[in-house]
């Protein structure tokens, strides 16, 4: 595992802490979506169809921080939209890394090396440049709808590792995937140098009956343990291995869908970063006033049975990992022997 | 929601089940709606967020700094009149296509 040793603290005392106060509900990675234009128009992605009003609108460095700040999750991730079409975001960043929060700005990279060149972004512990990576060559140009996209983010992470940013992956998987070419993109990525890899099965909302969710679930753990079984000892992921283990079916946990509240030009997002059933004005009203019970496997919600998403169970296993000895051992002895 | 998209309905709620119905739907619809009032006026914009509880939907309208909130008391219906964004574009789309492409090559 990759993360680095002063975030997994950062992290960890977090956690701690929400539990020394007895709160059982607390967010964990802050999603802020400053604007949702995006320039690639990927397939699969439900982020971006907006009216082009809409989609020309984006929130102020201000409303961002006030988000942050009213959240108090210790990361915030950026994704969008493509969060380097933001014209602050070289402000934005600056301002949450000063404020020492975990800042993982995800991008598909196009602008990248531009916005290096221009000295938009500054180096440093706090930030990491995480691009969407899907595949190799073939499957992430087909995943994005546009040929030559894979290598321009390889040209854009080799630049950024030279100067001296911290690189991740952050890579979504579908059914059908070959898990002997993602095996391969593995260590492909390694060889580029990245800090860490993440990977997340991709979400799909289906009305199909009982069986065949069982059977996509099943399917998906299938993947993982083929693609994870055995994993190189290079490998290096940005994510809790207990995540993993649970990609894998080793792990049952059940979603945690307020652990990645979702900020957006609408308000904070209910439930969750992928379903969107209306919108709170404040994270208090999110909190306190979205039904809860409503969401996640044990509910029975429809749009919740295949849903396998690091934004809902990264943040269980993460609480896994510090509410029980049995969860931090696991979770201590995978990081140690990198195997899961 | 499918790919069966509802741009150009004009439905006629005629009560409040179905008023809020129509909103759910609205709410929804990625595409812009127009919003017909009960005195005759109407109001363009994206519905983004709706409460059955509070009865108020919220708009986005084209030209306004911030959004909007309408009383579902006020509304007499609601027409989907703006270009659907989300049409044909859902994940069961882009696995049927995918699906459609790779029958090709093989052929």
């Amino acid at each position: 595992m990759s993360v680095p040793l002063s975030q997994m603290w950062t992290v960890a005392t977090y956690v701690l802490r929400q539990r020394l106060r007895g709160r059982t509900r607390y967010p964990l990675v802050l999603m802020l979506e400053p604007l949702f234009r995006c320039n690639l128009a990927c397939a699969g992605c439900g982020k971006i169809q907006y009216p082009a009003h809409v989609l020309k609108r984006q929130l102020t460095v201000e409303q961002c921080l006030a988000a942050a700040e009213e959240c108090g999750a210790p990361i915030v991730s950026i994704p969008g939209g493509e969060p380097l079409l933001y014209p602050e975001i070289g402000r934005l960043v600056k301002e949450l890394v000063a404020r020492k929060t975990y800042v993982y700005l995800c991008t598909n990279a196009i602008l990248l090396e531009d916005k290096l060149a221009q000295g938009v972004l500054e180096p440093s512990k706090y930030l990491s440049l995480s691009v969407h990576m899907d595949g190799l060559g073939d499957e992430h140009d087909e995943a994005v709808c546009r040929e030559g996209v894979f290598d321009t983010a390889v040209h854009a992470i080799h630049e950024a590792l030279r100067r001296g940013f911290r690189v991740t992956t952050n890579t979504t998987l579908f059914d059908g995937v070959d898990p002997e070419r993602v095996r391969t993109f593995c260590d492909a990525m390694m060889d580029l140098g990245v800090e860490g890899m993440m990977m997340s099965p991709g979400y799909s909302y289906s009305k199909a009956p009982d069986q065949e969710h069982f059977l996509r679930r099943q399917r998906a753990h299938a993947l993982f343990r083929r693609i994870l079984e055995h994993p190189n000892r290079r490998w290096k992921f940005n994510q809790s291995p207990l995540f993993l283990q649970f990609l894998m079916g080793k792990q049952d946990f059940e979603c945690t869908p307020w652990g990645n509240p979702t900020y957006n030009l609408f308000g904070w997002q209910r439930p969750c970063y992928l379903l969107q059933e209306g919108y709170a004005s404040t994270f208090q009203e999110l909190m306190e006033t979205t039904p809860w019970e409503r969401y996640g496997r044990a509910s029975g919600n429809d749009k919740c049975r295949d849903c396998m998403v690091h934004c809902g169970y990264e943040p269980t296993a993460v609480h896994h990992t510090f509410n029980s000895w049995r969860g931090f051992r696991s979770a201590a002895t995978a990081t140690l022997t990198g195997k899961l | 929601m499918g790919d069966d998209s509802l741009q150009g309905w004009a439905p006629e709620p005629r009560d409040a089940d179905e008023l809020a119905h129509v909103v759910d739907m609205a709410f929804d619809y990625r595409g812009d709606v127009t919003i017909v009032l009960r005195d005759g006026t109407e109001r363009v914009g994206y519905l983004f967020n709706r409460s059955r509880e509070r009865g108020q939907a919220q708009l986005l309208e084209p030209a306004a700094a911030g959004p909007v909130t309408v009383r579902y008391a006020d509304i007499r219906t609601i027409r989907f009149t703006g270009k659907d964004p989300a049409s044909g574009k859902s994940y069961a789309a882009w696995l049927e296509r995918k699906k459609a492409d790779k029958a090709q090559t093989e052929r």
